[in-house]
């Protein structure tokens, strides 16, 4: 176990996981990314703004559909769901037992200073419920979209910012880049990590002020910082060498084109977000819990 | 140097942009980019690759980088969050909009005081940067009511500060060691 512990410390691919890509070649992953992406910032925001219990199950429920439609199987997209769902628990108890203003309605739990009504149950089934919503969505983009398609679908969907002289080419590839390089890094920092420590650097454990250890970080960072740009000064060369000249007159391999599919998909989304925004601000909970109980 | 003249300062500055956005995600992703500190808190550095970026390549390059910072750190509040604070970086106002300002401020210090002196300016710049960073996201944290205005000075001070100087002394010693600016024999050595 100590051992285990020991290296472990190194291995810091180990934590990456964002952006990984399934490919079942489903429906879903057939999809024009453009119209994914707008699904995918829509969907969040629906389920951000929204405050209705029915309108988040139904959210559910509709993700839940889009993972079997992709094929993805459900263990593994839970998988993403169980790092957060300590911190999730630990806030969902915070607002049982904490917020005040929830105390009101139905008592159903008294005990000293703790209380716990109807208000206070709902707010924190709430927070749950968005975040598995939340998580569970954007793995499903992820899960359906690879980095080329999603820099593909960000740069078109920028075009229109392009016209205002906004460099929305660049952009696209200054993201692409970003996610290329993550896993790359990685491994870098993990010699300069090892090949420190084998000269008997010891970070992050020991005492000091917080200046001490900053200092103490300076062997591991400076170095870190140091590859990456000389990384990019290389990368520059090559992509020079190759007569890359920006976005202007640059054509592509791969064109999209949007199908009927992607339509049908955008406007089953568009239904679901007026669906959750409606069911806020028309208060259908109340009338739920009023019709049941 | 001639390398330098031969290459286009835009396909530069998109791949410096994509580099320290991978920096800035690495760091976010590991235990790297947090400095841990009494009472079970942490100084981020995360915001670090932003202030660097900024002050060799520009204030929009510094703003791809702070985008590039925000949208991770809204996409590690949903999928992966280190703390129950994380979770309100879901919401784009406080995970992007302040991270934009970073790279831009940062930039403008550093512009203002290089002639003066350079290493002076770098420690100002990382500072600058750094507090934007604080009052900005703390400030859009208070306006979403997520706390109390008090508590949120309290943490600005408590945090905020010793991020600032953390903040300086990264990027000066990243920034002098990349650019070869003498600054005494205090080279990187163990602790």
């Amino acid at each position: 176990m100590e051992e285990e512990g020991a290296l472990s410390e190194f291995e810091f691919l180990r934590n990456v996981t964002i952006g990984q890509y399934l490919p079942t070649g489903s429906a879903v992953h057939q999809l024009d990314p453009r119209a994914k992406l707008a699904m995918v910032v829509l969907f969040l925001a629906g389920v951000v703004i929204s405050t209705s219990l029915a309108g988040l199950v139904v959210a559910l429920a509709a993700v839940l559909a889009g993972l079997a439609l992709a094929r993805i199987p459900l263990r593994y997209a839970l998988q993403g769901v169980r790092p957060a769902l300590p911190f999730l628990i630990l806030l969902a108890l915070l607002q049982v037992f904490t917020i005040p203003q929830n105390d009101v309605g139905t008592v159903l739990w008294k005990w000293w200073l703790l209380t716990v009504t109807v208000t206070d149950l709902v707010a924190a089934a709430l927070t749950l419920l968005r975040f598995v919503v939340l998580i569970l969505g954007l793995s499903l983009f992820s899960f359906s979209t690879n980095t080329t398609e999603l820099t593909h679908g960000t740069e078109h969907l920028l075009r229109p910012l392009q016209r205002l002289g906004l460099p929305a080419h660049e952009f696209a590839l200054a993201m692409t880049i970003a996610v290329r390089f993550v896993p790359l890094l990685a491994l870098e920092a993990e010699r300069i990590a090892k090949a420190q420590a084998s000269r008997g650097a010891d970070f992050g454990h020991g005492r000091g002020s917080f200046v001490q250890r900053t200092l103490r970080m300076l062997p591991l960072l400076v170095p870190l910082f140091v590859t990456a740009l000389r990384r990019a000064d290389t990368l520059v060369m090559a992509m020079e060498a190759r007569c890359y000249t920006g976005g202007k007159g640059r054509t592509h391999l791969i064109h999209l084109h949007a199908r009927r599919a992607d339509a049908f998909a955008l406007l089953v989304v568009l239904l679901l977000v007026t669906l959750l925004l409606t069911a806020t601000w028309l208060k259908v909970d109340a009338r739920i819990w009023s019709w049941i109980l | 140097m001639t390398k330098e003249a031969l290459v286009n300062t835009t396909t530069r500055k998109i791949v410096v942009a994509g580099v320290m956005g991978a920096i800035s995600i690495l760091l976010g992703a590991t235990h790297w980019g947090f400095i841990p500190w009494f009472a079970g808190a942490a100084l981020t550095i995360m915001h670090v690759p932003v202030i660097i970026g900024a002050v060799l390549e520009g204030p929009l390059v510094g703003l791809v980088i702070g985008l590039i910072f925000g949208a991770f750190s809204l996409i590690q509040g949903a999928i992966a969050p280190t703390g129950p604070s994380d979770v309100w970086f879901v919401n784009p106002l406080i995970s992007i909009l302040p991270r934009l300002f970073i790279g831009p401020v940062a930039w403008l210090v550093y512009r203002a005081l290089e002639k003066l002196n350079r290493v002076l300016a770098l420690v100002v710049a990382g500072v600058a940067g750094s507090l934007t960073n604080t009052v900005l996201v703390l400030g859009m944290i208070g306006l979403m009511g997520h706390l109390p205005w008090a508590l949120i000075g309290t943490i600005a001070v408590t945090n905020g500060l010793p991020e600032a100087v953390v903040a300086a002394i990264i990027t000066l010693a990243v920034v002098a060691a990349w650019l070869g600016i003498q600054r005494g024999r205090r080279g990187s050595r163990l602790g």
